[in-house]
């Protein structure tokens, strides 16, 4: 075993800066909450009130006495000073709506959604091993020269492109109260926590799976694959070896997503009754109850911090002393022998044929006789609760929906690349902006730049690059770390020429991918931010709004939510793979800039009977030079 | 090499940890026979739809919640008329001024065994004047409280008040024995007089009631009640059709037709849903405009293709619920203006989602002020964050619901606050010389007859403005499982589960 203490590939000396950097971050994160209702010019007096009691007359009286009780008039900074002070003395302060102590609600509230992330885990991790087990299967019985496909492709894409709160409306209306086999509301045991650990880890599974068997057959074209074979390894065995070979790369995104499902699942919070922290920080923050929002989001940024400790560990565990030595190989899958256009073609024409069958009808044409109507000739995929043409909002739907979630994609890929070319700065950064849930980040961003007709796309964006910028560091990381590029810089590549011609031709490829699979995600949660004032507002049926207007009748008129639902999961199943066909022959292809480096070591370490890079460290780092 | 692979499988052994972290089950949520206590009877499970907000204080509006609960009790309550009954006071004059009011209390024992006595009843009145912010009820009002008696309680007011007897009916003006006077906060636990004797909360997630065995007006039926908190319609909904709950309050319109029909009560309610012009700038300042849109509005499209029928189509500010009102209502009066041709002038139209049938009727307005020639563009937020733009006048025009006896049970109060020149939540910013002047004519009546009668003056008034136009009626759906009797169905929302109710 090897003797590191230095996992994931960062020499200690540079710790120091990267805890200040994120000390630096939370102290920021921490003045901008308690900044928040300056920012956005919002009277927090009155924003308590109306928590109290929404009807209440905020007569000036009334918005005196609440300034006077909470001290507002001390200005914001005498605010935050007296809470840091009372934090420093283990004291939380006050909630200013309820004037509950703090510490234990949020303590309770954090123990609950912890419990319901270990659940969602578990089926995630279960999801991303259905997922993954056919490439995983395939790739270790695969004949040398043979080709590894992804396999089932479009099918989890679609599945990653669902929305949580429907998959838990759905197993709410069928599993809870139909067939009344599992509890539908509460959080009381252990099989409560069965449907909303499905609803979460489903799709998040799917995403997971989907990166992960996306980055197999990379890892079963690595040399030391036909030489185990050689030696007559059997296939579980090198299924294993791949296994850790990809997940190392992902674990980083398994830790966002830890932290994300912890403090973002309200959907799912609110339709199972579950008091998590959720729904607590998206109450403290509609209401700008600071205490509750700074404990909350303090309480998940240091989740963040210990889930991105336990991901260097794990990393380091896996392909540390690879990592350290530079003895890995480029992750990247060989060039493709054969390009599927087959199902992309499929996707592609049902959804244009969706969109061309709808145009022509009206979308806003509202007719409260047809309510909830079914399926039928005149209305194909039924009408929505005020008797409009499902498929002429979901078609009309397509062109704004697309148009936004394409440009917020983009940027967020481009944000995501640019950052995760520095991951040192940007891994810290992007584990506290993902922690950060999706409402108060809204009203942080609304704050700053202002109500204008782009805020949404900016407020999504602000988030949505954190996962492609961890995907791309982690990925420049082991490719950093790969012998080719070491031998590119023996013979003389400056910094410029690896970057352009190794390091973003390998890690371009599957963030792209990556951030084609989270489009369909992006769309829902433009949508999302609606019910701030900001964003798509109705009748414009665009497909987020389309989905939540139509959610409290998915039991009676499950058409119009599933319709936007399957168009949805038919552009993600469109998008994964269109990409995966586009696929060019990447750096592994001849002609590709690292393929000689790689055909030489290809040579060498075949000369020296490497063992697996990642797998066997100790025989890694006796044939490298130290 | 199998140590570390390993790693992430034993974190897995932590989750164990977190068992703790489950909410503790209000009695058995999933059994069937309730867990009967001592002395008979099952426990009931109701699902209420609104948590409290400030942990009990009964000065805002928890005290709805304990009051729906049967567990504080004021002087008086309110009828199903509308008029000020008889609870902890058996019966209340007014002395000659006008300002002062004696309550003659009736020999009831608090929670915590102490008899109720003058001194407490006015030490209790006196706390909640004195709340900051105070009461909703008590806005605008001075209020002292002093005992005059072994049994009598004067209760003076600054001004003289007329409707005292109702405004005491409301929840927070509740009486607590001194023991809920202790530490830094109000406690009902154990303080109050009601039916039911709160004994343990779960944060805002639950809470647990048990009979009270001292009760004034006997011991309840159901031996204790199992309460929680589902803020959500659709899961309130399907905690009621699944049988984890007994009574669930406040399902919404889109639920009820999957529920039992045996299960569903519906009442009339004093709320409207209302579309609330501009009058103070923008194109409504124009009469005509107003009668142009006041023209195109269908309530009948509203009461049945957005509220399936839970609604009825709006007659005027005061609903079915207050039956007093229809009988004595004549014509809107000071109608001046024919209604002119919009030709496509454009408004912003403002709702909120808070509640759900809000987005849906203003599309359905939306529709109908387009056909007559406006041009709508819709503005749809949360509440808290479309109040205040809506008072400064931001919006050409709001669909609101409101509750026209929220807070006192007097149907002048609501029109002093929303459609005065000095109304604190006036969504129309209506100023209208005619509308003041009947208003304050209203305020100045003392006998119940006479104040409807004034009040039914000033609403033809208001309506002779268009400022506002009623939309509907709302009726509210209480969930109620077969076998479940003497559920308290109450148009003013202050009432649910009483003495006799069982199951």
């Amino acid at each position: 075993m090897s003797t590191t203490r230095n996992p994931g590939g960062i020499p200690a000396r540079r710790r120091g800066p990267a805890l200040l950097w994120r000390g630096a971050l939370l102290a920021a994160l921490v003045c901008a909450i308690g900044l928040l209702p300056w920012l956005s010019r919002t009277d927090p007096a009155l924003t308590v009130l109306k928590a109290r009691a929404l009807e209440r007359t905020a007569d000036p009286e009334t918005l005196r006495a609440v300034r006077d009780e909470l001290g507002l008039d001390d200005g914001p900074l005498v605010l935050l000073g007296r809470w840091l002070g009372g934090l420093a003395r283990g004291d939380a302060g006050r909630s200013w709506v309820s004037g509950t102590e703090v510490a234990p609600v949020v303590g309770h509230a954090l123990g609950v959604s912890l419990l319901l992330m270990a659940g969602a885990l578990v089926v995630a991790l279960a999801t991303a091993a259905a997922i993954c087990g056919r490439p995983l299967w395939r790739g270790a019985r695969l004949r040398p020269g043979g080709r590894a496909g992804g396999g089932g492709r479009g099918g989890s894409a679609a599945l990653a492109a669902l929305p949580e709160f429907l998959i838990a409306s759905l197993l709410v209306a069928v599993v809870g109260v139909r067939l009344g086999w599992l509890p539908a509301s509460g959080w009381y045991g252990p099989a409560w926590m069965v449907l909303p650990s499905l609803a979460l880890g489903l799709p998040a599974g799917a995403v997971l799976g989907r990166l992960l068997a996306d980055a197999l057959p990379g890892a079963f074209a690595e040399q030391w694959v036909p030489a185990a074979r050689g030696r007559g390894l059997p296939p579980g065995t090198l299924a294993r070896h791949a296994l850790r070979r990809a997940v190392a790369g992902l674990l980083p995104n398994l830790g966002l997503f830890v932290v994300g499902l912890t403090g973002g699942a309200v959907a799912v919070e609110q339709i199972f009754d579950i008091p998590g922290l959720g729904r607590l920080t998206l109450r403290a923050a509609l209401a700008q109850d600071l205490p509750v929002l700074q404990l909350g989001v303090l309480a998940l940024v240091a989740l963040a911090a210990l889930a991105a400790a336990l991901v260097r560990l794990g990393v380091g565990a896996l392909i540390g002393p690879a990592l350290r030595d530079g003895a890995l190989q480029a992750a990247h899958r060989p060039g493709g022998t054969r390009r599927r256009w087959g199902a992309p073609l499929g996707y592609g024409l049902v959804l244009a044929a969706v969109v061309a069958l709808g145009l022509p009808r009206d979308p806003l044409a509202l007719d409260t006789g047809l309510r909830l109507t079914a399926p039928s000739w005149a209305h194909p995929l039924g009408t929505d609760a005020l008797g409009r043409d499902v498929l002429a909002r979901v078609a009309h739907g397509a062109l704004t929906t697309l148009g936004t979630a394409v440009a917020v994609s983009a940027a967020a890929l481009l944000v995501g690349l640019l950052l995760g070319l520095v991951p040192r700065l940007s891994g810290p950064l992007a584990e506290t902006v993902n922690a950060v849930p999706a409402v108060p980040a809204a009203l942080l961003i609304t704050g700053v730049v202002g109500g204008g007709p782009w805020t949404p796309a900016v407020a999504v964006a602000a988030v949505a690059w954190t996962p492609l910028a961890t995907h791309a560091g982690s990925l420049l990381l082991q490719e950093r770390a790969a012998l080719h590029v070491t031998a590119s810089r023996a013979l003389g590549a400056g910094r410029g020429h690896l970057l352009r011609r190794v390091l973003l031709p390998a890690v371009l490829p599957p963030v792209l991918r990556h951030a084609l699979l989270r489009l369909p995600g992006i769309a829902l949660s433009l949508a999302a931010l609606g019910f701030l004032g900001i964003g798509a507002q109705p009748p414009s049926p665009e497909w987020g709004l389309v989905l939540s207007e139509n959610q409290p009748y998915v039991e009676r008129a499950p058409w119009a939510v599933l319709a936007p639902a399957a168009v949805l999961a038919l552009l993600g199943a469109l998008a994964v793979t269109a990409a995966g066909a586009a696929r060019r022959g990447e750096p592994g292809a001849a002609g590709a800039p690292g393929a000689r480096w790689r055909r030489r070591r290809a040579v060498r370490a075949a000369a020296a009977g490497t063992a697996p890079s990642g797998t066997a460290p100790d025989t890694a780092r006796e044939r490298m030079p130290q | 090499m199998r140590i570390p692979r390993l790693r992430p499988a034993a974190a897995l052994l932590l989750v164990p940890l977190l068992a703790g972290c489950f909410v503790a089950a209000p009695g058995d949520p999933y059994g069937d026979d309730g867990g009967a206590g001592s002395g008979g009877g099952a426990r009931l499970r109701v699902a209420l739809a609104f948590p409290p907000a400030e942990n009990y204080s009964p000065y805002g509006m928890d005290a709805y919640d304990l009051s729906r609960l049967g567990v504080v009790e004021g002087l008086t309550r309110l009828d199903a008329n509308g008029t000020a009954v008889a609870a902890l006071a058996e019966s209340w004059y007014a002395e000659g001024n006008g300002r002062d009011w004696l309550f003659a209390l009736r020999e009831a024992t608090f929670h915590d065994g102490t008899e109720v006595t003058a001194a407490a009843v006015a030490d209790s009145l006196t706390r909640a004047a004195l709340a900051e912010p105070p009461p909703g009820a008590l806005s605008g009002i001075r209020l002292t409280a002093e005992a005059a008696g072994d049994r009598l309680v004067r209760v003076s007011t600054e001004e003289p008040d007329p409707v005292l007897p109702l405004r005491l009916s409301n929840p927070s003006l509740a009486v607590f024995a001194p023991s809920a006077f202790t530490g830094d906060r109000v406690n009902p636990a154990g303080t109050a007089t009601g039916p039911f004797v709160l004994t343990t909360t779960t944060g805002d997630t639950a809470a647990s009631l048990d009979r009270f065995d001292g009760y004034w007006g006997g011991r309840a039926h159901a031996s204790g009640v199992d309460v929680r908190y589902i803020s959500d319609g659709t899961a309130r909904a399907n905690a009621l059709r699944t049988g984890e709950v007994d009574v669930a309050e406040a399902v919404p319109v889109a639920q009820v037709p999957a529920l039992d029909p045996d299960t569903v009560h519906e009442i009339n309610t004093a709320r409207n849903t209302s579309l609330y012009l501009n009058t103070s700038t923008g194109l409504f300042t124009d009469a005509a405009l107003r009668a142009a849109a006041r023209e195109a509005i269908d309530t009948a499209a509203v009461a049945d293709g957005v509220y399936e029928g839970y609604a009825e189509p709006a007659q005027g500010l005061y609903g079915p619920a207050l039956s007093w009102a229809a009988g004595l209502r004549g014509a809107p009066t000071g109608r001046t203006a024919d209604p002119a041709e919009p030709d496509g002038a454009a408004l912003t139209l403002a709702t909120y989602n808070d509640r759900p049938e809000l987005p849906e009727t203003a599309q359905v307005v939306q529709q109908q002020l387009e056909r007559a020639g406006f041009t709508v563009r819709l503005e749809v937020r949360g509440y808290a964050q479309l109040e205040s733009d809506l008072l400064a006048g931001a919006f050409d025009a709001a669909v609101l619901s409101r509750n026209m006896m929220l807070e006192t049970g007097d149907p002048v109060t609501v029109l002093a606050s929303g459609y005065t020149c000095e109304g604190s939540f006036n969504p129309a910013l209506l100023c209208d010389p005619a509308v003041d002047a009947l208003t304050e004519a209203a305020r100045a009546e003392a006998g119940p007859a006479q104040r409807q009668q004034a009040a039914i003056r000033a609403e033809a008034a208001v309506l002779g403005t268009d400022a506002e136009i009623p939309l509907v009626h709302l009726k509210v759906v209480t969930g109620i499982r077969p076998g479940v009797t003497g559920v308290v169905l109450d148009p003013y929302e202050r009432e649910l589960v009483g003495a006799g109710t069982r199951r």
